[in-house]
């Protein structure tokens, strides 16, 4: 069954039918210029693909513990994935990060630039952890690890500061300063681009894992005297969130890619 | 009949109006009181802390003291003390998180009691100082107490 308008398209002469078919393509061949000029403004497909992990060192409600976040970055053929510009990691704004007697001093982002962490007060350590990232030497795909320390900066606004430092040693030796406001369940992390060799593209960070808390020691002073403690930690609410503990986050890429992941740490039993 | 009717309702509604107050609040006073309290319980953002109080009203208080990263913390509050309960609340802006001992303060608001205190109002300011290494409070509420 033919349709009205095409009825109408093939009505009358044959001349009046050739320019009826040249207006029709002319209409396609805008029409396809359109596609392909909002296929190109459309957000680039994500090229990466990530994970993330959180878990609690002890997971016992109600008490105090070490909280453990880490992230994956790959790509679907294993090649060397867009370097990593942005994190926003969410985590239950219920947790105790305030009270976590974590962070009792600051340290000057500058300092712990040039210095490293072992340069900052005791007291401003609040975590560790390890990263990987990975560069292009033609044509091979070279890593480094690095070492991760989280310390507490100067406040902003009356919000606690984390500072992220990633020292590497081999085969570059560098040092990167991330900072982010510890805002109740949210944390947003700007990441600098760390160039690889000339010509080749930036390094890609592809995994993170990183502890707040855990095995630190912090000084007071006691009778005149400077005496260790264990830092209490990150309390944890007496009861479970329905469906445990969420966690996500969004990652952005220089290629312009985002991607989302997420997680949930269960609840304990009993 | 009507008229002697409409004669005593108006003498008992102007006996009413120009009678005392006695039996509604009618005591005003400015409170200042102050203590050291020491940890009791934790809730992850919520910290209970209790401890003796001094000054005008003295007694026993009792705070709720939420910090969940933001500075603006809130802290709801018992006052036990003699002849009844006071309760409130207050807002406040905690300053310097990084320090050991961070301070907080706000504008309170008296939001009734128990006892002789049982429908105490007032409102005013809290001062404190937050020990974030042993989770005490070191308190002072000013303000004015109606009840």
């Amino acid at each position: 069954m033919i349709g009205p308008r095409v009825q109408r398209l093939f009505a009358g002469s044959g001349t009046a039918l050739r320019k009826r078919l040249r207006a029709l393509g002319r209409a396609a061949r805008c029409a396809a210029l359109a596609l392909v000029a909002a296929l190109a403004a459309a957000p680039a497909q994500a090229t990466q693909l990530t994970s993330i992990s959180a878990g609690f060192s002890p997971l016992r409600l109600g008490s105090p513990t070490a909280l453990s976040l880490g992230f994956d970055v790959r790509t679907p053929d294993g090649s060397l994935p867009s370097a990593l510009t942005g994190i926003s990691f969410h985590y239950p704004a219920d947790l105790g990060i305030g009270t976590s007697g974590l962070g009792l001093a600051t340290c000057a982002p500058a300092k712990l630039s040039f210095a490293g962490p072992q340069a900052c007060p005791t007291n401003s350590i609040m975590g560790r952890g390890s990263a990987l990232a990975k560069f292009q030497v033609s044509p091979e795909v070279s890593e480094e690890t690095a070492s991760i320390a989280l310390v507490a900066g100067p406040p902003q606004h009356g919000y606690l500061k984390l500072l992220i430092s990633a020292t590497g040693s081999y085969p570059v030796q560098a040092r990167i300063v991330m900072s982010t406001l510890l805002l109740p369940g949210q944390l947003q992390i700007s990441v600098p681009l760390v160039p690889g060799l000339p010509e080749g593209p930036d390094v890609a960070v592809v995994r993170v894992k990183a502890t707040i808390g855990g095995n630190l020691t912090y000084y007071e002073r006691a009778h005149g005297k400077r005496v260790p403690y264990r830092p209490q930690g990150i309390l944890l609410p007496k009861r479970c969130p329905r469906g445990g503990f969420h966690f996500h986050a969004n990652f952005s890429f220089l290629d312009g890619s985002h991607t989302r992941s997420q997680t949930v740490v269960r609840c304990p039993r009993g | 009949m009507k008229a002697l009717l409409r004669c005593a309702l108006a003498a008992i509604a102007l006996s009413l109006a120009t009678q005392p107050a006695a039996a509604l609040a009618t005591h005003t006073t400015s409170v200042r009181d102050e203590g050291s309290l020491h940890f009791l319980s934790d809730e992850a953002t919520l910290i209970v802390d209790e401890g003796p109080l001094s000054g005008t009203l003295p007694g026993r208080g009792r705070v709720y003291f939420t910090y969940n990263g933001s500075p603006n913390v809130t802290a709801r509050f018992t006052i036990r003390a003699d002849g009844g309960n006071v309760y409130g609340a207050a807002k406040c802006r905690l300053n310097n998180p990084n320090s050991p001992t961070p301070s907080f303060r706000g504008a309170l608001v008296i939001v009734g009691g128990s006892g002789r205190y049982a429908h105490a109002r007032g409102s005013g300011e809290l001062f404190g100082v937050f020990h974030r290494r042993g989770y005490g409070l070191v308190v002072q509420a000013i303000g004015r107490l109606r009840y």
